[in-house]
């Protein structure tokens, strides 16, 4: 062939060249653009985080989320407090504290042990105490009981101004008790009487609390969360009504200018009268009265911890438990409560390290609330400024077992439902127009953004469910009675539950009646009941919202999996005479099981780092608590009171951390360590989904 | 023991016919095998003798009846897992499961719920002395099964279809994914394993065919063309068809 000079493989279109170019130059720049995107995210998270890490280190996973105060200390001297405050000031502390003249020192303290008779009657504020002080005790009661004496301390003279009526019956239960000289006066009062058209009018809590010490009758169509006490709920008056209240009653829910959602009126009268108003005092000492005296005084600014509305507790369960408490705390229960008796009291000392410490300068300290208490508690702890910062001390060990609850009920249910319906749609079901709209239907579920699911699980677990219980709710959607089997819960319970025991004998919808006119949250006619009132806010309702949302994703995933399974295994286990399910458990389901491991551990990530599902449904802010601390049931009910807890998850509390608290510089820091922590979290399982994969792969080919 | 009667067979609820109006004999403790062009329906009419057709929703026989045993096997009382463990059958690739060689053999036992170790034991090594394999992989038993080569495996297939002791083995080109030696192997099995057990294989290869079975049935477009001893068949064909299939001048 002869040599051309002509070369042939000479570039015969630029335009072309400048149009690779282009594109050429287009796609990297989109590529290098995410780069840069992801390693900004990645470098901000782990640039802010990791300060954060080195300085709490391991109690930042390890603690529960923790609130400091942010003091400025004076210059000031001579602060005692236990050495293991001081050493978590030191902690809260990152910084220097200009400390000096260090000095430990050793206290003693008085304990007395002893245990509870059966038949011993208790106020109720002094068993709360005891159960503080002895953590894991729960002291169970069946039974309330007035006694007839009540004690009761009073630390410094003090003046009482009572009505003639307090002061009469006080004369006529307790005739010993005033020594003292009683002055009488006379005063003019002016009563209003108003009347009330009946309807739903809104008021506020104010207007709420005085209306209660009147004589209407009313209903509140919602109750006022403690939290928003600005809230203004619909009242319900029934019928019109012509009351006379005191002048504070009516101005703080009937007149115009004050209240904030007054009550309207159709007619104001004057009703003035006198009233005789009469004075005594009493000196300090230790005093021992009737109930009915106690609760009079209780109103004129008596401090006592007994309970006089309900009565005091009866303790009719044994107690086994060996109680301890300091001596002062054991002498004033013993004083208080005459009905008490106690036995095997036994005395010991106990020391204390203590830390004695002043402060060189002016400084700047942070402090979390129970170590602040014990601080003020110096005479000359006295800071000039005092502000908390929500959540500024770290610590995520609540959110982290909170998501994990969450991640392990989720994938329990999403697992096994999942597999079955996968098993059931690549299995079993006729291959049609059926399975075709069932994948359809699962594509949109998958696309339905994840707040959806929030509000359905909301609406659906939260709110609908149902329950089995001899305890329903009132307001549940539908009761429907199974068997009559079992005796109420213990009265603890029913006190704290709002339950009523209604007459057995009334149907349902009398009892459910009658229950709610006495103002139960719950009640009780011996009926077991299938209760469509949902489980509340709780892991449970969060893990099946949770599951519900992966359950496209688990299943298209699974299926994938069964699909990769050769149809000879299938084919070659049937003809060995295996039944259907057989082949598929024995030849199908173990060579699936690789692709399901990583589609479940994708699903973890993806679960656990969901927001809006559980914001409705499972999640809360704050809660002291972990999960398994709190429970006083035994058994499965202990298990389902496990489950039917709200918890802290991961991302919520970064949420809240990053958006739904006042931020500051104190809080910042601690939004970057959460999202540090979890982003390693992530990392790990999703390391741990590649290495199991690969793992499994490596033993199961075909 | 396998009465095929007028059989016609089709994969959707009788729109096309697979197999047409088949009717042949399959006597006991023979080798009895099918040739004929690919697609010509050699594999169905095999899967409708264990009733693995089963597994396809919209098959179905449109006419005929096939006896196995003397028993109609697509009759209400019959149930296919029973008439499976009676049947076994070994496929064209070889599918043993991705477990030891052991629990490969043993698989169609403990399905059946034998749990005693001694019983499967024993099953186990006479299942694969039966397929020739023992002293192959005696040593080996707990290995997996896919460290075997190609023919090894589907001896193995064969060991764990003879394990649950069937009257009949249905074959389905057995040889087709192993080379000559390995080929030659389970050609000598078959032919040990005729002494046991009914044997019906499906094969391409003429000499296979000539070799191994005593009787061959020529299958053509979903029709039996011709039936006989097989000596008849290769020397002495009725059908012009059948000779010119087996002469490779079509096919
Ligand atoms: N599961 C099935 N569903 C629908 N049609 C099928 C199915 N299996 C086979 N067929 C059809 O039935 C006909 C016979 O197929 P079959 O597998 O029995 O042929 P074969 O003789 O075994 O061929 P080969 O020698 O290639 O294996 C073919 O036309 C095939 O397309
Ligand atoms: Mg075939």
């Amino acid at each position: 062939m002869p040599h051309s000079t002509k070369n042939p493989f000479a570039k015969k279109q630029s335009s072309l060249e400048k149009k690779e170019k282009t594109l050429f130059s287009l796609f990297a720049f989109c590529t290098y653009f995410i780069i840069i995107c992801a390693s900004c995210i990645f470098l901000n998270i782990i640039w802010n985080g990791t300060p954060v890490l080195m300085q709490k280190g391991l109690s930042f996973i390890t603690q529960k989320p923790e609130t400091l105060a942010v003091l400025e200390m004076a210059k000031s001297d001579k602060y005692q407090v236990p050495s293991e405050n001081f050493n978590n000031l030191l902690k809260s502390n990152p910084q220097e504290i200009p400390i000096k003249s260090l000095s430990v020192s050793e206290k003693q303290f008085q304990f007395v042990s002893f245990k509870i008779k059966q038949g011993s009657i208790i106020g109720d504020g002094y068993l709360l105490n005891i159960e503080k002080d002895n953590p894991g005790t729960h002291i169970k009661f069946t039974e309330r009981k007035s006694p007839k004496l009540l004690g009761f301390n009073l630390e410094n003279d003090k003046q009482f101004t009572l009505s003639k009526k307090e002061l009469s019956s006080i004369q006529k239960n307790d005739p010993q008790l005033i020594q003292s000289e009683i002055t009488e006066k006379k005063l003019s009062l002016n009563n209003k009487k108003v009347t009330i058209k009946a309807g739903e009018y809104p008021i506020s809590k104010e207007a709420h609390d005085s209306l209660l010490k009147s004589d209407l009758i009313f209903q509140m169509k919602q109750s006022f969360p403690d939290d928003e006490p600005d809230k203004i709920n619909l009242t319900v008056i029934p019928h019109d009504q012509t009351i006379t209240v005191s002048s504070s009653v009516f101005y703080s829910a009937f007149d115009d200018e004050d209240a904030s959602s007054p009550l309207p009126t159709t007619s104001i009268e004057n009703s003035p009268f006198q009233k005789t108003i009469t004075t005594f005092s009493l000196p300090k000492a230790h005093y021992k009265v009737s109930p009915e005296t106690l609760k009079i005084l209780s109103n004129h600014g008596i401090k006592h911890l007994h309970n006089t509305d309900l009565g005091s507790i009866v303790i009719n369960e044994e107690i086994k438990a060996s109680l301890t408490l300091d001596k002062k705390a054991y002498t004033q229960l013993i004083k208080d409560n005459p009905n008490l008796v106690t036995s095997d009291t036994k005395e010991h000392q106990e020391s204390l390290s203590y830390t004695n410490f002043s402060i060189e300068k002016d400084c700047e300290v942070q402090l979390n609330a129970s170590d602040l208490d014990i601080f003020s508690k110096n005479p000359n702890f006295k800071p000039s400024s005092k502000k908390t910062h929500s959540y500024s001390g770290g610590g995520i060990l609540g959110p982290i077992i909170g998501t994990a609850c969450l991640v392990i009920i989720c994938m329990v249910i999403a697992l096994f439902t999942g597999i079955a319906a996968a098993t059931y749609l690549n299995e079993y079901a006729r291959k049609g127009t059926f399975t075709k709209t069932i994948r359809l239907a699962m594509l949109n579920l998958a696309g339905v953004p994840s707040i959806v699911f929030g509000l359905f699980g909301l609406g659906l677990f939260v709110m609908l469910a149902p329950v089995f219980s001899n305890t329903p709710k009132v307001e549940s959607k539908l009761h429907i009675p199974i068997i009559s089997l079992g005796s109420p819960p213990e009265l603890r319970t029913m006190e704290a539950e709002g339950i009523v025991a209604v007459d057995p004998d009334l149907s349902t919808s009398q009892a459910v009646a009658t229950a709610s006119t006495q103002g139960a949250k719950k009640f009780h006619n011996g009926y077991y009941y299938i209760s469509f009132q949902g489980w509340g806010t709780c892991m449970l309702a969060g893990g099946f919202t949770l599951a519900i949302m992966v359950l496209p994703v688990i299943i298209t995933s699974c299926e994938e999996s069964l699909k990769a399974v050769p149809m000879g295994f299938r084919e070659a286990s049937m003809a060995l005479g295996a039944t259907k399910w057989q082949s598929i458990r024995t030849a199908v389901l173990p060579y699936a099981f690789s692709g399901i491991l990583t589609a479940s551990i994708l699903g973890i990530t993806r679960v656990a780092g969901e927001t809006a599902p559980i914001m409705f449904t499972a999640a809360v802010a704050e809660k002291s608590d972990l999960p398994w601390q709190g429970i006083h049931s035994s058994g499965f009910s202990a298990f389902i009171d496990f489950l039917q807890q709200s918890v802290q998850a991961l991302p919520y509390h970064i949420f809240t951390v990053a958006g739904r608290i006042p931020q500051s510089e104190y809080t910042r820091p601690m939004q970057y360590g959460s999202v540090l922590v979890f982003m390693i979290i992530v990392l790990l399982l999703s390391a741990v989904s590649i290495y199991l994969r690969n793992k499994v792969r490596g033993k199961i080919k075909w | 023991m396998i009465n095929i009667n007028n059989v016609s067979f089709s994969y959707d609820k009788g729109k096309t016919e697979v197999l047409k109006n088949i009717s042949l004999d399959i006597p006991e403790k023979k080798v009895t095998s099918f040739i004929g062009p690919s697609g010509c329906g050699k594999s169905t009419l095999l899967r409708c003798i264990n009733r693995m057709n089963d597994l396809v929703e919209t098959s179905m026989i449109t006419t005929g009846q096939i006896d196995v045993m003397g028993q109609n096997i697509n009759s209400k009382e019959v149930d296919p897992i029973e008439l499976r463990k009676h049947i076994g059958m070994v496929f064209q690739k070889y599918n043993p499961f991705p477990k030891s060689i052991y629990d490969n053999v043993a698989y169609g036992l403990r399905i059946q719920g034998i749990k005693n170790k001694k019983t499967l034991d024993q099953a186990v090594e006479r299942s694969l002395r039966g397929a020739a394999l023992w002293d192959e992989v005696k040593d080996r038993l707990k290995d997996s099964a896919l460290g075997l080569s190609g023919g090894q495996q589907q001896r193995l297939c064969i060991a764990r279809a003879i394990a649950v002791q069937p009257k009949i083995i249905l074959m389905d080109e057995p040889c087709s994914a192993l080379d000559p030696i390995a080929t030659a192997k389970v050609e000598e099995l078959i032919t040990e394993l005729r002494e046991e057990f009914t044997i019906v294989i499906v094969t391409h290869s003429m000499q296979q065919a000539s070799r191994i079975s005593d009787h061959t049935a020529f299958f053509y477009l979903g029709e039996l063309i011709e039936y006989g001893q097989t000596d008849t068949i290769f020397q002495n064909p009725s059908k012009k068809r059948t000779e010119d299939y087996i002469s490779g001048r079509f096919g």
